[in-house]
Parts: C-alpha cells; sequence; structure tokens
C-alpha cells in the first residue's frame, strides 16, 4: 500500500465517525426524502411560458418537488402525446385544451379522474365556473381540470382610432354595438397599410377560432346537434362565412391572410381587433395605447369564444403512486395560487377563488373578461372536433383570400368533415 | 466473403433504418391504422381508392408538379452562372462562403426570415417597394404570387450548395479544351455548349436529381411559409400526408398510401431522369 493511499488521518476517522453516530442519532422524520421530479408538458410558449416557470420556481421552492417542463407548440404537442403516452413516454401532468379532451379521452391517452380522488384533493364543481368544469367532462367521466380561460376580447388602438375621428371628448375610442357599425367605423380607419379590422394574432384568414365564434354568434356551428354530420352547409354557417370574405375583400377593412395582426395592431396600424386575452400584456409591455371592450355582438347572439387550458394525467405505462400524488400536489398548489397566474399571464382563471381579488377586480383588462363569462362558449365534445378545424383552417383561408365562394367552401368543408373516419 | 462482411454493417443500418420501415409504412398503407391506437383492421387497397377521390391530395400533387417544374430551371441555372463567374478570380473562395452561407441555415430559420421579409404589413420587402412607389403586395397570401416566393426563397437558401458543386465539376474540366477550343476560334458562348455543358453532365444530373427528389418532397418552406395557403394554393404532397398523418385525426394508415403513392412517382421520374442524361463522359 503506498503512502497516498493510506493517507487517512487520525483526526479524519473520529470526525467520519462522529458524522455517522450523528447521522444514525437524527430523528427521522428530518431525514431529507429523495426528491420527486416530475414531468411536465405544456405548449406555453409565449409570455405565459416565462410565468409558469416563476410559479413552477415558487412550487418547487415551496414543496421540494422538482418539475422538468417540455414546452412545445401545442399541435406538436398533441401529436407527442398520442405517440408517446401509448408507448410508455408520456408525462406525468399535461396542460392541453379543452377540445382535446374528447379524443385524447377516446384514444386511451388520459387517465379518467374519479369522483372520489376528486373529493379528496379538495376539488369542487362549484368553485369553478360551469363552461370551464364541463369541459374536462367526455362522456360521464371526468378527464380533466382547468386552470384557466383564454378567451376573446376586442381591443382598439387609441392612436389610430383617434386619427380616424373615432374617439369620444373624453379620448375613449367608440366601441361598435353592431355588424354593421364596426365596418363603418373600420372602413373609416382603413387606408393605405393601416388596416380598420381583424380577428386573430397571425394569420387572420385561417383563424379558425374567430371563425367558431362568429359561427357561434349566428347560432350555428361545425357539428349539427347529433355531433355526427356537419352543419356548415346551413345558411346561418354560410352567412358567417360570406361576411369571412367580405373581411378580406369587398369590405377592403382587414390585414391579408398572412399578416401578423398582433405586429400591426403595435405599430398602429390596426384599428379594431378581436384577438385572445393572451395578448394584453405583452400590449402593455411594448406600451400600446390601448383600450378593450367585451366582445361586440356582431350576429344573433353575444357568444364569446373561450378555450380553457385543462390538467390532465396521461396514463403511465405503470403506476407511480408518489408521482401521482405530486402531479396532484402541483395542481392543487396552482390553483390555490391562480391569482397570480391570472395577474401575470393576463388569463381569468377558471376557479372562482381569484375572481374576487381586488388585483383581478382592479385591472380593467381582466375585469372586462371576466364579465365576458356569461357568454363563453366551448367546442363541441366530440372526438372529432380538432380534426375538423384542421380542415377549415385552409378553406375559410381560400374564402378570406376570395379563392371560392362562401357557399361552395362551406358545402366542401362539411363534405370533408363528413368524410372523416370514425 | 471478406467483401460481404466488409458491406454487412452498411447493409444492416441500411435494411433496419430504410428497407424495414419502408415495408412497414406499405403494411400500414393497407389498414386503417391511427396513430395511439393498439388495434386496427386490415382494409386492402381502401386508402389508396380513397386517394382517387380526395381532390385536395389531387391539388396537392399538381402544386408539387408545379414547383417541381418552376424551380428547376432557376435552381440549374442561378447557381451555375454564378460558378461560372466564380471559376476564376481572386475573390473565388470568399464569395464561394458567402454564396455557401445561406444554407448552413435550417429551413425553419430560412422559412422565418423570408416570412418577415416579405409581410404584408411590416415587412421591409413590400416597405421599400412602397418607397419606390410601387404597390406592395401580399406575396405569401396571394394564389398568384405564393408558390413563386417560395420557389425565390428555395433558390436562395440552395444556391450556394449547388455553387459548390458545380465549381467542382469545372475544375475537373482540363483547361487545354478551352485553349484548343480558343486555337480552332470557338468563342466562350460556343465552348459553354460544346466543352462545358457536356463535361458538367454529370453534374447537372446530379443537380438535377437531387433537386427533383427533393422538389417532391417539399414541405419545410411550405410548412413555416404559408402552412399550404393560401387555402390549398401551395399544399405540397408531403405536406398533406403530414396533416394527414399529425393532424387530422392520426391516420396512418391513409398517409402511408400517400407516402407510398409519392414513392413511385419519384421512382418513375429518377429512372427517367437517370436514362435521359446517362452518357459517357470521357476526357
Amino acid at each position: 500500500m503506498t503512502r497516498a493511499h493510506s493517507a487517512v488521518s487520525r483526526r479524519r476517522f473520529l470526525g467520519g465517525v462522529t458524522a455517522t453516530a450523528a447521522a444514525a442519532a437524527w430523528p427521522r422524520g428530518a431525514v431529507a426524502q429523495p426528491k420527486t421530479t416530475l414531468t411536465y408538458w405544456n405548449g406555453l410558449t409565449g409570455a405565459d411560458g416565462k410565468v409558469m416557470d416563476e410559479l413552477i420556481d415558487r412550487f418547487t421552492r415551496d414543496t421540494g418537488i422538482q418539475i422538468e417542463q417540455q414546452r412545445i407548440p401545442w399541435a406538436e404537442l398533441y401529436a407527442k402525446l398520442q405517440v408517446a403516452v401509448p408507448a410508455g413516454e408520456g408525462p406525468d401532468l399535461a396542460l392541453i385544451h379543452t377540445v382535446e379532451v374528447p379524443h385524447f379521452a377516446s384514444d386511451g391517452v388520459l387517465e379518467a379522474i374519479d369522483d372520489a380522488t376528486l373529493a379528496g384533493k379538495g376539488f369542487r364543481g362549484d368553485d369553478y365556473l360551469p363552461a370551464t368544469w364541463q369541459g374536462g367532462v367526455f362522456q360521464g367521466k371526468r378527464y380533466s381540470l382547468p386552470l384557466d380561460v383564454p378567451q376573446h376580447i376586442l381591443y382598439l388602438n387609441v392612436k389610430v382610432m383617434k386619427e380616424a375621428a373615432l374617439a369620444g371628448p373624453d379620448g375613449k375610442p367608440r366601441v361598435p354595438g353592431s355588424r354593421d357599425e364596426l365596418v363603418t367605423m373600420a372602413k373609416k380607419m382603413a387606408r393605405g397599410d393601416t388596416f380598420g379590422f381583424a380577428i386573430g394574432t397571425s394569420n387572420p384568414g385561417r383563424y379558425t377560432w374567430g371563425f367558431h365564434n362568429l359561427l357561434w354568434q349566428n347560432g350555428a356551428n361545425i357539428y349539427a346537434a347529433d355531433l355526427k354530420h356537419a352543419a356548415l352547409a346551413e345558411p346561418a354557417a354560410v352567412e358567417v362565412a360570406e361576411f369571412w370574405g367580405g373581411l378580406g375583400n369587398a369590405l377592403k377593412i382587414a390585414p391579408p391572410a398572412n399578416a401578423n395582426c398582433r405586429d400591426a395592431f403595435i405599430a398602429g396600424k390596426l384599428g379594431m381587433w378581436i384577438a385572445g386575452s393572451w395578448n394584453f400584456t405583452g400590449l402593455r409591455e411594448a406600451k400600446v395605447d390601448f383600450s378593450v371592450a367585451p366582445l361586440p355582438r356582431l350576429f344573433k347572439q353575444p357568444v364569446v369564444w373561450a378555450m380553457p387550458h385543462q390538467y390532465s394525467f396521461p396514463k403511465p405505462k405503470t403506476a407511480d403512486r408518489t408521482r401521482r400524488e405530486a402531479a396532484w400536489t402541483h395542481v392543487r398548489w396552482m390553483t390555490d395560487h391562480v391569482a397570480e397566474w391570472t395577474l401575470k399571464a393576463g388569463q381569468v382563471s377558471a376557479s372562482r377563488k381569484a375572481h374576487g381579488d381586488p388585483r383581478v377586480t382592479g385591472d380593467p383588462v381582466l375585469k372586462t373578461l371576466l364579465a365576458q363569462g356569461a357568454n363563453w362558449q366551448v367546442g363541441q365534445p366530440t372526438p372529432k372536433w380538432v380534426a375538423a378545424e384542421n380542415l377549415t383552417r385552409p378553406v375559410i383561408e381560400s374564402v378570406y383570400t376570395g379563392q371560392k365562394p362562401a357557399k361552395a367552401a362551406m358545402e366542401d368543408l362539411a363534405r370533408q368533415i363528413n368524410a372523416l373516419p370514425e | 466473403m471478406t467483401p460481404y462482411l466488409f458491406l454487412a454493417p452498411g447493409l444492416l443500418l441500411f435494411a433496419a433504418f430504410r428497407l424495414y420501415p419502408l415495408l412497414e409504412g406499405l403494411r400500414l398503407s393497407l389498414t386503417n391504422a391511427r396513430l395511439g391506437r393498439a388495434s386496427y383492421q386490415y382494409v386492402g387497397l381502401a386508402n389508396y381508392a380513397r386517394l382517387a377521390d380526395d381532390t385536395r391530395f389531387h391539388v396537392s400533387l399538381g402544386n408539387t408538379a408545379f414547383y417541381t417544374v418552376a424551380s428547376t430551371l432557376p435552381v440549374l441555372a442561378v447557381p451555375l452562372l454564378l460558378a461560372l463567374a466564380l471559376n476564376r478570380g481572386r475573390l473565388r473562395n470568399v464569395l464561394r462562403s458567402l454564396f455557401f452561407f445561406p444554407f448552413t441555415l435550417s429551413v425553419v430559420t430560412v422559412g422565418l426570415a423570408w416570412l418577415w421579409l416579405l409581410d404584408p404589413v411590416v415587412g421591409p420587402f413590400n416597405y421599400y417597394l412602397r418607397t419606390l412607389g410601387v404597390p406592395a403586395r401580399s406575396w405569401l397570401a396571394d394564389p398568384q404570387t405564393a408558390m413563386w416566393a417560395i420557389i425565390a426563397t428555395t433558390v436562395w437558401w440552395v444556391t450556394g450548395y449547388y455553387l459548390v458543386v458545380y465549381l467542382a465539376g469545372l475544375q475537373d474540366i482540363p483547361r487545354d479544351l478551352y485553349e484548343a477550343a480558343a486555337l480552332d476560334g470557338a468563342g466562350g458562348w460556343r465552348s459553354f455548349w460544346t466543352i462545358t455543358v457536356p463535361l458538367l453532365r454529370p453534374v447537372l444530373l446530379f443537380v438535377v436529381v437531387t433537386h427533383v427528389i427533393g422538389s417532391f418532397q417539399l414541405f419545410g418552406q411550405v410548412f413555416v411559409l404559408t402552412g399550404g395557403g393560401p387555402g390549398d394554393a401551395t399544399r405540397t404532397v408531403v405536406q398533406h400526408l403530414y396533416e394527414t398523418a399529425f393532424q387530422n385525426f392520426f391516420q396512418f394508415g391513409a398517409a402511408s398510401a400517400m407516402a407510398w403513392v409519392l414513392f413511385a412517382i419519384v421512382l418513375v421520374f429518377s429512372v427517367l431522369q437517370f436514362r435521359l442524361l446517362r452518357g459517357h463522359t470521357e476526357f
């Protein structure tokens, strides 16, 4: 044995013995448990992702539970879940949109949540807004729990509207009360590279969420009540498609089909903008002079498109009680701290808990979003909804760009949707 | 035996990562398989029969064919002209690197950059057009111009790569052939057609075959720049296939049938091109 190998001094030896004895004598409860690490997939790729990071850091400090996030654009996230979960490679927790629940549930990707578990974790339907709570249920079983309610709102660009003399003596922009009034006001603002009105953050021509919102306002929908046959060839849907086509063509008020409306609004080249609630914190950061108004009633009813985010538990290959409990702990913690999420990410919470928070009620935008609650509508609960939406995208764009007349396009779309396999 | 042992690792990898997926795709194309669902049934040629009625598939085939034909000439000619200009001269290496630079970028980077350049409201391209008094256009949202914008983006992206290939081919042509032609009174134009083009035939064959195969598989630029739009104006076969497999109800059986139809088309065109451009080059 060389000197280097035997270099354990008496002092070190005694130190080691003392430390071992001390560890053995330490109360059992105080021994640090191995930290649980959760895998959590979500599509929060915008500014809300940073807010989620901050909250997750706080959650880890509070509970000791680590979270490994995978942040993937929504469309890719859903394809990945569809492949990874059956292969046993899914996450412990996934944030998904309400309309994804039916097809993931029917494909066996999500685990059902029974009432006893739900009650045991302290989640009650009465604590949530009904439209959001019901969104987690498919064919009588619950598969997810709502977090928040992304929804539409009308943004008004103060600078653009003032320049078009569409602001009152108090400097506040006028709010359109009907479709005709909206068009008239938009025409006053549309000149050169400035547009009067747009729906959608980017690519307004193919913005299905906006198209759905108008369909719902006109009492139409993608599927008929039986959820089996497309209802897009109905006169109410065609009427909406005609207005959609007019936006991009005859009315000459909206930006081109592929414009980035958010950039245009920030650059002062767009007056009125129906877009998601997730945009307003970014507009504030960009110091845009804007105000908001409840979504105007452009057709028969003042319906507001909403798309709650839902927490879901993808089916694991083998059950891991510790990780599942940790996932529940996170959902509980986020629900208890949802006011922070609402304030920083700009998304109204699904739980009523934060709705009375003075910081929320004191914010004019959040207040407006909350006031729209009675008019929220979500997609139909059919596994084919998302596929139908994907088929809708190019068809409404072809109407917006004047490639196809509205009626023919809607009939073609209905035919395509009806041809989707069971 | 020894040669086969040397070939074995490559053949194994080829079998595992090329041949097996290809044949598995063929098997899937005969089923109603959906991604994520464990059970499925064999449906014979039903997926292929459905393609006969799928109008969007027909549109995407037409768009892919248009892109292939319309983009081949600029992809052949632009790098060749640049290669001829750069074949000699002091700045050859610097300019070659500059022209090659775009090809080092990923298709997403290229797509996003052009998306911004061509943005109808805040894009610099339209800004300068307006400054010059030319009316701005929405290049990617106009069915008349969208595919041409994708072609222009592709030419900008791949020119550097083909330029290097052409330059290598040009360097291989013996200089004494040009000197002999010059002594016989041939001018630059005649030398180009009677010496450069025939002796570049293998390089031209490579460029045409790889570009045509790549064109039939066009996806990245379309995905980023137009998403197949406006409407279906730039929808290509691979875009349609991708949406069928990963977005529209995860129909893997139907998407595999599309992939096999595409494979058959690419195979036929590749064989045709080899036959047409085959020739023995000797110098």
